[in-house]
Order: structure tokens, then sequence, then C-alpha cells
């Protein structure tokens, strides 16, 4: 009887092997067709930009024109956001007829350096980095100059190259070098008036306790993480400055405060650095089991890095019996990103706002670049000429020519 | 007298929790002798070697070297000392080469941090010329039999040119020319003045070999006389402190019909080669032959735990598969493996879930679950047929003796009602009294009707108690003879047919 | 078992009998072996003190939640521990587990539908779905075994190869269908009641999720397995000796096989809960459980050595290990010195568990 269950496990197993063996190879051909098409594609392409460069850029262009070869590393495959580029770009790329490869940096600088030396000693001449290490003037450099030594043209985007104070550092230093991103504390900012002007209209309402003082939660996700430090820090100063000028409480003595005075972090961080939801989940359901409305503690404010935690919050919080919708007491829960799920929260009244950062005018404005360089503009002027296309959404770092920033917008559904 | 002595150990104690293991226990080894230590399992002959090597912490008694007051903290300052032992159970290194091994720890260096291998290679080779060992330094251990591993052994107690050498069981996993080998060695280090421990169950090696006798018991000493003044029946007295008749039970089985047939079996992986015989009910068979001659492959390959390539088992007449041990369990097989620790015991379960674990399908209840009150009776038999010493089910099997490990396997495959008995050295390691136990088991067994085919290293036990002996040579089967009439010397000539 | 009375005389007994320094060791014994507990209730007082909120009925629903979540999957990969291996993969298949149940299960009205096609599932579908996520569990589970079994290949290096192809496997589905790596949520009314919804009567007012009913079943279930089982001696004989066991009649591939099955199965059904409890599933779900899951067993007693460990250990391991994550955080503990705690904690635990298995001079 042994036998013939054995058997079939074994079968089974083979099929399962089969199965993923035939997976993988399927997609290895169509990626190898693609690549094929993609190639041939580019040269076409390669020669109608050069003869359309001059138009468009009014014939200053500082370089050669060459055909783009480009190599996109990403920071890490499993972020919502960034695979909401990921896909929008490889659609652009696609449609222009440009030939390139992703990488995956898997959350770690050493992988990330590691594919763009392959990828540089493989032909790639235009590099779009999406940095693993935000703000890391040595990782930025040490990438530059590996490109440089390789004649190849370096683009950053989405995670920044170097801190607020340390602003040109890097991009000012290189020619062959542009930053398109987002100005990192504006999502903190954007968050901070969208909150205050939040709590300005509904002060009562959110006062669960009537103390005069809003009580928040505030979920970090990952320590040391720039863009994290800053949403952190300027999302409750810039309510507090907003609850202030409305008369709600003053700088010194804030309308909001953390809920837990003895955390002197006023922070919960991811502690594995993933932004999860799991994490902010977790948390929260521990805090609930100490702070209620029984207790006259309860937190009545949340805002998260991301809208990734703010889910999870929200999760522990419909446990709880709270955010369910008409009939329950919902307690403000607001992110970053405006994923689609998000969108559906707000919609559902179980969230209550989130910034948004557009991942089409993110792939667009590097699309454009790659086309501006590629026919031999400088970088300035490439960054330049993008943002001319959409002044609204696009626009220049006033210290530094080649860093394109890509605005933010508040979203809370209306 | 006294500073005449190499080594003197006097009114050793030591304690466990709840036990004396030694109780004022002294011995005293000239120089240029074989001392033996004799003592059943238990006796506390290797806790005395352990206190002398600083493995345990004597609490009482001093141990003096050529006079001197010594208390060795490790066996490496021993070592360093001169005085060195080869273990019965060999600690070795065994991914690492032969010569990696004999100068672990204190490697030939240039320039003070780089190995020499060039001259850890000409010392060792050097080594083996003088001690007649016939192994490539560059070996890897693994690769050698475990004969050739003891040599090693024994080659690095000579390197530390230690005074004192003490050998634990250092024959029984020997065959009988390698015996002579080990006897040579142990002459030539006597001849240069060296004291020689030699701990041993065999009494006929010992008073071969030794000068003097210390016999132990139960922690204690019992009595210290020159060889030359016993005989094995006084030796058997004083370490059982009773009269033991015989060494082995009277045979009262008798072979009937033909039980068991094996036609034409050889291995694949293995030397075995068109191996073809018969096996009786009731009938011990004994398989001899010398170390790597196929003995333990023939078993292995009958019950299925090594890749055959062709031949065909027959019990009673009907061809059985065997193509791996579940098959053989059911079909009537049972085997007991030489290496007890290493393929017999789960060390660290305890001594229930080591007795039924080939029967579990008795204890099913409704296909599921396991009844955990018949698993308990069936362990309560098996102590209790086997008399095995325990606390309880409950012991770790780990903690118990050889002797009584190797019964509570042998009544692990009881349980599982077999026809035929492999048994792969079932004796080994054990102590005089416990092998007799075993001994009566096996008889026991045959005149039941089972079949019993019996490995052995040691000639006496195979003519003491088989029937008939298949002697193996080479990987073949070099001849049959019949155990009332043979001699040591046919075994060992059919033995060499092949070689 | 034991009479405890008895049984507490004979030590008294026995314990009278000893010399000072017996008496000592004793002693010393004594409070290294129950380490664990010690640590446990120094370490519940301590945080009763500071904060006493700890003990409230709310505080003890949160700690049973949290240990419900963690307990099956640590269950799982205790049984690869007790074949001296480990299994890397578990939370990447957590990881994809969960990003299918959500998808199969989202509600008719949510925002970005995967499957836009499938209606408003109901309890019939998040069944079908259980089994369904079991199954794929159960298939990388058996799938690590085989090659274990068949090549000996250690574990560590089958559930490294195995974890990258599953995360591989979950980055291309959330990437498929028009999803471009979006959180996948919005999930049925039928699945998250069938998860965190309560039919338990309430404690101190509070519910109960059934997440923590079902993990009372799967720990009552593993039990079972383990003790009571021909496959759960099995498992220990492996794990305790592979060679005799093969000579014991044990098949040893099988075993080997069906532990690690066994455990992508309850890697399976805690993705499905994690997918209802967490409410927001991304590529990066479950990404390191297995290190949790991996500690509590240790620290409960399956040790590495193989052959060794029990069900109670290992829910004892969880247990302690969520009580000192819930006391860390209800102390307000510095996150930087978190890490330091913990990783002190885990390894203290796991060096008292493994001084029972050296050997005694």
């Amino acid at each position: 009887m042994n036998k013939k269950k054995l058997v079939s496990l074994f079968l089974a197993a083979v099929m399962v092997c089969a199965m993923a063996s035939c997976g993988s190879g399927g997609t290895e051909t169509t990626a190898a067709e693609t690549t094929a098409a993609e190639t041939e594609a580019a040269t076409e392409a390669g020669s109608g930009a050069e003869t359309e460069a001059p138009e468009t850029t009014g014939g200053e262009a500082a370089g050669e024109a060459f055909t783009p070869k480009v190599g996109v590393f990403y920071y890490s495959f499993a972020d919502a956001f960034i695979s909401s580029v990921r896909a929008e770009l490889d659609a652009a790329l696609t449609e222009a007829g440009i030939e390139y490869q992703n990488y995956d940096g898997n959350s770690s600088q050493a992988t990330q350096n590691e594919s763009i030396t392959t990828a540089l000693s493989s032909g790639t001449n235009l590099l779009l980095v999406n940095l693993v290490d935000t703000a890391s003037v040595d990782a930025a450099t040490t990438i530059i100059e590996q490109a440089e030594a390789a004649g190849a043209k370096v683009i950053f985007f989405n995670r920044a190259v170097e801190g607020d104070d340390q602003e040109g550092q890097v991009l000012n230093a290189y020619e062959t070098v542009a930053f398109v991103g987002t100005d990192a504390p504006e999502a903190g900012h954007l968050q901070g008036q969208m909150i205050g002007e939040y709590l300005t209209e509904n002060f009562d309402t959110v006062d669960l306790n009537g103390d005069g003082k809003i009580s928040y939660a505030m979920f970090m996700g990952q320590v040391g993480n720039v863009e994290a430090i800053y949403r952190t820090q300027y999302s409750v100063e810039d309510a507090v400055t907003v609850l202030a000028e409305a008369g709600h409480g003053t700088a010194d003595d804030p309308a909001l405060v953390y809920f837990n005075p003895d955390n002197t972090d006023k922070y919960q961080a991811d502690q594995q650095g993933n932004w999860s939801a799991q994490a902010a989940m977790e948390y929260m359901q521990t805090n609930l089991s100490q702070y209620s409305e029984a207790n006259g503690n309860m937190i009545e404010l949340i805002i998260c890095n991301n809208d990734n935690m703010a889910e999870g919050a929200i999760q522990a919080l419909q446990n709880a019996g709270y955010n369910n919708g008409e009939g329950t007491t919902t307690i403000p829960v607001f992110g970053v990103d405006a994923t689609e799920s998000a969108k559906g929260l707000i919609a559902a009244g179980s969230m209550t706002g989130t910034v948004e950062q557009s991942a089409t005018g993110m792939a667009d404005a590097l699309l454009g670049m790659v086309q501006n360089v590629a026919a031999g503009e400088t970088m300035d002027a490439a960054v330049e000429a993008v943002v001319g296309t959409n002044a609204e959404l696009y626009s220049v770092s006033e210290a530094v020519a080649n860093k394109l920033y890509v605005a933010y917008s508040a979203y809370t559904g209306e | 007298m006294a500073q005449e002595m190499l080594l003197q150990m006097k009114d050793i104690c030591k304690s466990f929790p709840g036990v004396k293991a030694l109780d004022h226990v002294s011995l005293n080894v000239r120089p240029g002798t074989v001392h033996a230590l004799m003592g059943e399992n238990g006796a506390g002959k290797s806790t005395l070697m352990k206190c002398l090597f600083g493995i345990y912490r004597k609490d009482e008694g001093t141990i003096l070297l050529e006079g001197n007051e010594v208390d060795f903290k490790t066996s490496k300052e021993a070592m360093e000392h001169g005085v060195s032992m080869v273990h019965q159970e060999l600690n070795q290194a065994l991914k690492r080469s032969v010569m990696d091994n004999l100068w672990l720890g204190r490697y030939p260096k240039t320039a003070g941090i780089m190995v020499n291998e060039r001259a850890m290679y000409q010392e060792t080779k050097k080594l083996f010329q003088e001690l007649e060992i016939d192994v490539d330094p560059r070996q890897i251990m693994s690769k050698l039999p475990v004969s050739k591993r003891q040599m090693v052994e024994i080659a690095k107690a000579v390197s530390y040119h230690s005074k004192i050498i003490v050998f634990d069981e250092p024959t029984s996993s020997l065959t009988e020319e390698e015996v002579e080998h080990l006897f040579r060695i142990i002459h030539m280090l006597r001849d240069r003045g060296c004291g020689i421990i030699y701990i041993s169950h065999k009494m006929a090696e010992i008073l071969r070999i030794s000068d003097d006798i210390t016999v132990m018991r139960d922690g204690q000493w019992v009595a210290t006389r020159p060889a030359a003044e016993l005989d094995m029946p006084t030796i058997i007295k004083l370490m059982v402190g009773r009269e033991l008749g015989n060494q082995f039970p009277p045979k009262t089985n008798k072979p009937e019909g033909v039980s068991l047939e094996v036609e034409h079996l050889s291995g694949q992986y293995t030397n075995l080669k068109d191996v073809s015989f018969q096996a009786h009910k009731g009938e011990i068979l004994g398989l001899s032959g010398l170390d790597g001659s196929g003995r333990t492959e023939v078993l292995e390959n009958i019950f299925g735990v090594a890749t055959r390539k062709s031949g065909v088992i027959k019990l009673d007449g009907k061809a059985v598969k065997n193509k791996n041990s579940g098959q053989s369990i059911k079909a009537g097989f049972a085997l007991l493996t030489e290496e007890r620790r290493a393929t017999g015991i789960f060390g660290i379960r305890n001594i229930r879930d080591n007795t039924v674990i080939s029967s579990l399908g008795k204890h099913l209840v409704g296909h599921l679950w396991l009844n955990e009150k018949s698993m308990k009776k069936d362990t309560q038999w098996s102590i209790d047929s086997m008399r095995i010493k325990t606390p309880s089910q409950e012991t770790k099997i780990r903690s118990l003796s050889g002797g009584n490990q190797q019964k509570v396997i042998l009544g692990r495959w009881l349980l599982t009602t077999p026809k035929v008995l492999l048994l792969d050295e079932p004796t080994r390691g054990i102590d005089v009294g416990a092998k007799y136990e075993i001994y009566q088991l096996i008889i026991d067994l045959a005149a039941k009707g089972a079949t019993v085919l019996m490995v052995s290293s040691e000639m006496p036990e195979l003519l003491g108690i088989c029937d008939r002996i298949l002697v193996m040579s080479g990987g073949r089967l070099a001849g049959e003879v019949d155990a009332k009439t043979t001699t040591q010397e046919e075994i060992m000539t059919l033995a060499a047919k092949y070689v | 078992m034991k009479n405890p009375v008895t049984s507490i005389k004979e030590t008294s007994a026995r314990y009278k009998t000893l010399d000072a320094q017996d008496k000592k060791r004793f002693w010393v014994d004594g409070i290294l072996n129950n380490a664990i507990y010690i640590i446990l209730v120094i370490f519940l007082i301590y945080t009763y003190t500071k904060n006493p909120l700890i003990v409230s009925p709310s505080a003890i629903v949160n700690l049973l939640t949290l240990v419900a979540a963690n307990l099956p999957m640590a269950l799982g990969i205790g049984g690869c521990i007790v074949l001296t291996g480990t299994d890397l993969s578990a939370g990447r298949i957590v990881g994809l587990t969960a990003g299918l149940s959500a998808a199969l299960l989202q509600g008719a009205s949510a925002a970005n539908k995967y499957f836009e096609n499938l209606g408003e599932p109901g309890i019939g579908m998040v069944l079908l779905v259980l089994l369904l996520v079991l199954v794929i569990g159960g298939l990388v589970g058996m799938v690590n075994g085989f090659f274990v079994a068949r090549f000996q290949l250690h574990p560590f290096i089958v559930t490294l190869a195995t974890q990258m192809i599953v995360y591989g496997a979950c980055l291309i589905f959330y990437n498929s269908n028009g999803n471009n790596g979006q959180p996948i949520s919005g999930l049925s009314q039928a699945f998250r009641n069938f998860v965190t919804g309560s039919i338990l009567p309430k404690f101190g007012g509070l519910a109960i999720p059934n997440y923590v009913l079902y993990a009372i079943v799967v720990f009552i279930i593993m039990w079972f397995v383990w003790n009571k089982t021909t496959f759960g001696k099995n498992m220990f004989a492996v794990g305790s000796n592979p060679e005799a066991a093969n000579v014991s009649g044990v098949n040893v591939f099988f075993t080997t096989m069906m532990v690690h099955t066994l455990a992508g199965v309850t890697y399976g059904y805690t993705g499905l809960i994690e997918s209802a409890r967490i409410a927001s599933n991304v590529a990066n779900t479950g990404t390191n459980y297995e290190s949790d899951a991996i500690a509590a067993c240790v620290i409960g007693g399956v040790s590495f050595v193989g052959g060794t460990g029990t069900v109670g250990g290992v829910l004892l391991g969880v247990v302690l290990l969520r009580i000192i994550y819930v006391c860390l955080q209800f102390l307000s503990v510095d996150q930087n010195l978190q890490y330091v705690i913990k990783g002190a904690i885990i390894l203290l635990a796991c060096s008292i568990d493994m001084r029972k298995y050296l050997t005694r001079k």
C-alpha cells in the first residue's frame, strides 16, 4: 500500500517541478523575445530621436546623441508605489522603442551596486537608479563614478540621493547626473497640512475625551530612512502649526500629543524596515489593549508613513469596533502613496486622507529625460525641457538645476 | 619497590549524584609491563581512566607519575606529560586526512604560522614504518576501516613519546591478524620501557599479553596479581564475584528444515559477489571472515539496506523482495547492526520509543493513533524478558550501558516476531555477564524455531554457540564448516582464500 | 505522569541525602533548567509594576491573538527542526498564499479587484480557498521535502532556494492582471468574519477572534500527530538517528517529505489567516516570519540537535516570545534597544536549552 502512495506522491512532486520549470521556461522565452524586439525597435527609434531632438531643444545640444541602452534599477520590486512606476515606465519605454532592462535591488545597496557593475559591463549607457540607501551621498557617488568611468549617464529617481542640508553636494558635482523625484519633505508637509486642516474643521468630533488635546499614534516605515524621518517629523509639526493658527494650542503647548508620554521616540517603527501593514497592525492592536475610550485615553488620530501601514492600523481599529463606516466611531487615519486600496478605504469612509504621488508623472518624466539625454542634451537642459511639458506637475529645484520634482498632491477622496 | 613504579594511583574516589563510582581504588603500573584492567561494564574502569586524564575531577586520592604527584586538567595536558589513551570509541576528525588527525593541535609549523605539510608527511611516514602500519598519511580518515583508524590512534599515542599508554578495548573491531599486529606493537612499546594499561573483556588476549592483572568490581578494587598466577575461571570469578560455570550456555536448539535460501547474491556498490547458502529453522549460522570480507554486506543485502545487484532470497520456499527495511520486517526479518551508536539506538529518545519503533503497526487503533497502553506493555515485556537494567521506560537510552542498549535493540526486534534474525557483532563491547545473557537469548530464539545468522569477529563465540559457520573472503563465500568439528586454524585458512 | 505530591516528596527526600555541594548544584540546576519560566515571570512582574494594564482583559486577548497568529507556523517549522533541519521558505509561502487568498476573496466592491470576474464570495468559497492554499503550501513543502530526502541536501540550502522561487512567483502574481504591485485588500465580509469574526464567548467584554479557535484546533491536531501517530514516532526517530531509523523499518524518505509537507500546510494556513488579519497584502507580507517561528521553537526546547521537542514546548516558546514583545511595547522601551533585548533573550534561552544536551562531566 505504501508503494502506491509513494509513487503518486512522487508523481505529484515531479509535476510540481515540471510545472515550475515550464512556468519559468515560458517567461524566459518571452523575456528574450521582447528584448530582441526591443533592440530592433530601439535602433529605429534611435535614428528617429536624432532627427527630432534638435527641434525640441532649440539646437543647443551639449553632447553627442547616442542610442540609449537603459538599465532601470529599482530599490525593491516588492514596494507598491515602485511597482506602479515600474508598470508605467515599462509601458512607456516599450512604446518609445527604447531598449531597457529592469533590476531588483531587493532592498540591498550591495545587490544594486553589483547589478550596476554587471549592467555597465554589458554595455548599458544610461542608468535609471532608484537608490536603495536613501540620501546616501557615498552610495550615489560610487555609482556615478562607476558610470562615468564606463561613459554612462545616471538619472536617479524617486529616492533622494542627498539630504536637504547636503543639497547639491552630489548633483552639482557631476554633469552627467540628474534626479527625478519628489521633494522628500514635501509629503510630510502635505500630510501635516491635510491633518491640520482636517482637525481644525472636526476638532471636537476627533477629541473623544474632550480634553482639548488630540492624542495621536505615529507609525514609521523604517528607522533611519530619510523620507520616513521627514514624514514623521513634518506631518506633526505642520499640523501643529495649522492648529495653532486656528486657535488650538500653540507651538510650545501643541494640541497634538503623542498618545504614550513614556515613549520618547514618539513613533513606533517597523522593526524589519518593511513599512508593513503587519507591523502597524500588531502595534496598534497592542496599543488598543492599553488605550481605550473606557480608560479615557483612546488614540484619537493615526498618522502613518505610508498607506500600507495605514491599512494595518485600520484593520486593528476595525477589529476593535472602530472605522466600520456608518454607526461606528471613526478614528482619522492618514497615509502616504494613494494606493488603490487606500483610495478604496477613503471612499468607504474607513480612512481619512493620503498623499498622492503620481506614478504616471514619474514615468513620463523619466521617459522624457531618457529621450532628451539620448538626443545629446545636457542634464540641465533635459530637466528644463521636461518641466516645460507640464509646469503644473513638474518643477526644478531652486538650488540645483538638474533636480526635477514631481509634485505631490493631497488626496481625501473629494 | 615504590619508586620503581611508573604510575601509581592511590585511593582514588569519585562519586556522582547518588552513585559512588570509585571507592578507594588503587592501581600501580611497573615500567616495561602490560597491566590489564578488568571488570564488568560499570565496574569503574573507564571512570578510573577518566580521572587519570582529568576528564573527571577525582574527589580523593593521589596520582604519582614517576614518583611526582600529578593532577592533569585535560587529556591534552596528560598527553604532554607522556600519558595517552587509545579510546574504545574513536573520536577522530573523519573528513580530515590521517596526518591531520595525528598532528592535530600541534602541527609542525614553518615561520610560526604556516603548517608544514611536508614535515608532517615525513614524520608520519617515519612513524608508520616504525610501527609497520600500512596507511597512506594523506588518506582521508573516513575512507579507512575502523581497524586502520585505530592503528592511527595508536601511532598518535606513540608519537607523543608516551610513558603510559592506555588501550581501551583495542581489539573489539580488529580481525585476528590485526590483533597480532597490535600485540607486536604493544610488545615493542613494552620493551622500550613503557607502561601499558590494557582494558579488555577478552580473557584469552589478556592472559596472553599481560604481566599483571587488576580486577575491579562495582567501583572497588578486588585484586592485583601477576598474570601467570591466574586462569580464566579465576578471573571471571573475581570479576563477577561468583562462579560462572561456562562462557556459553548449553545449546538447546535443534536445526530442522530449510527456511532461508540465498541464491547468487551480489551487491551493487560493494564487493559482495555470488553468495549462495541455506539456513535452517532453529539453526544458528555463523558468518566469519576478516574485516571487509563481506560478512556485514551479506546481512545488509538480505535485509535490503544495501543495494542488491542480483540474487534471490527465499523464505520457506517463497521468494521475498526485501527491497527496504520495511518490506524485510514485514517478511519476517530483523537486523541487529554492528555499530550500535551509529545505526542502532536513538540516543536522545527514551527506552519505550526505542523499543516500539519497528513494531508501531501493532499498536495502531483504527489505523490512526497509537495505543500508549499497549506500547507500555510491550516495552515492559522487553525489559523483563531481556532483563534490561533501567530505572524506567522513560529513561533515555544513551544513559544505559552498552549491554543494556544492545538488549533494548534486541527487544525491539523480537517484538516484530522475526523468523530470521540477522545479528551483526551482537556482543561487541559488552561485558562477560551480559554476553552470557545475550548468548542465552539467541539460543532460546533458535530453540523456538527462529533462524539466526550471526556475524562475529570473536572466533570462540562462533565456535561456542553456532551450528555451522560460513567463512567469507574478499566478498565471496570461501567455505562452510561445522562448528562442532572445525578449528580456528581451518577458519583462518578459509578466510585468507580470496584475499 | 507521576503524582505531583509523591514526586515532590521523593525530591525532598532525595534532597536531604545530598551534601552541601550537591545541594548547591541542585538549586543551580533547578534555576537554570527552569530559567525560561523564571525569566517569563520576572518580565511579567516587572512590566506589571510599571504598567498594570498588562494583566487587563484586553491585554490578555491581545496576547492571545498574537500567539494564535504565530503558533501554527511554529508548529510546522518545529517538525523540520526535529529532523535537524530548518525552513527558510516559510515566510515567503505565507506571502504567496496570503496574496492568493486575498485576491480570491476580495469583496465584490473592492477598489482594485484582482480577479474582476469574481463576485462576492460566500463562506463556501472561503473554505474552498482554504483548501487551495493548504494544498499549495503543502506542495511547496513537499518539493522542499523531496529534495531534502532524495538528495540529502541540507534543508537550509533547499529552502533558501525555494524561498527565492516562491518570492519570484509572488512578485509575478502581484504584478500580473493589471495589479502593478498594488496591495490587495478590500476583502469580503464573509472572509473577514471567518477569520476575525467571533463565535467564541466574550472574554472580559472583548470578542476573541475565530483564528484563536482555529489555532487551538491546529494545536490539538499537531499534538496528536506528534505524540499519537506512527508518523510522529517515525519523525522523532529520523530526527534522532536517520541511519538507525532506516534499519528499523522507518521509511526515512517518506517521513522527511511528509514533515516538510505538513510544515508547508501550516504555512498555507497561516497565509490565509494573515491575509484577513492584516487585511492589506503586498509581496512582502510574511517576510522573515520564519525567524520568529524558529526562535520560538528553539526557546521552547525543540533543539537543533534533532529528535527532541514537544508541541507544548513550541506553544511555550511562542507565548514567551510574544509576551516579551508585548512587554517591551508596554514598557515603551526604545526601539533600538528592543532589538538588543530580543536578541539577548533568544541567545540566553537557547543556551539554557542546549545546556541539557551537553555532555556532563
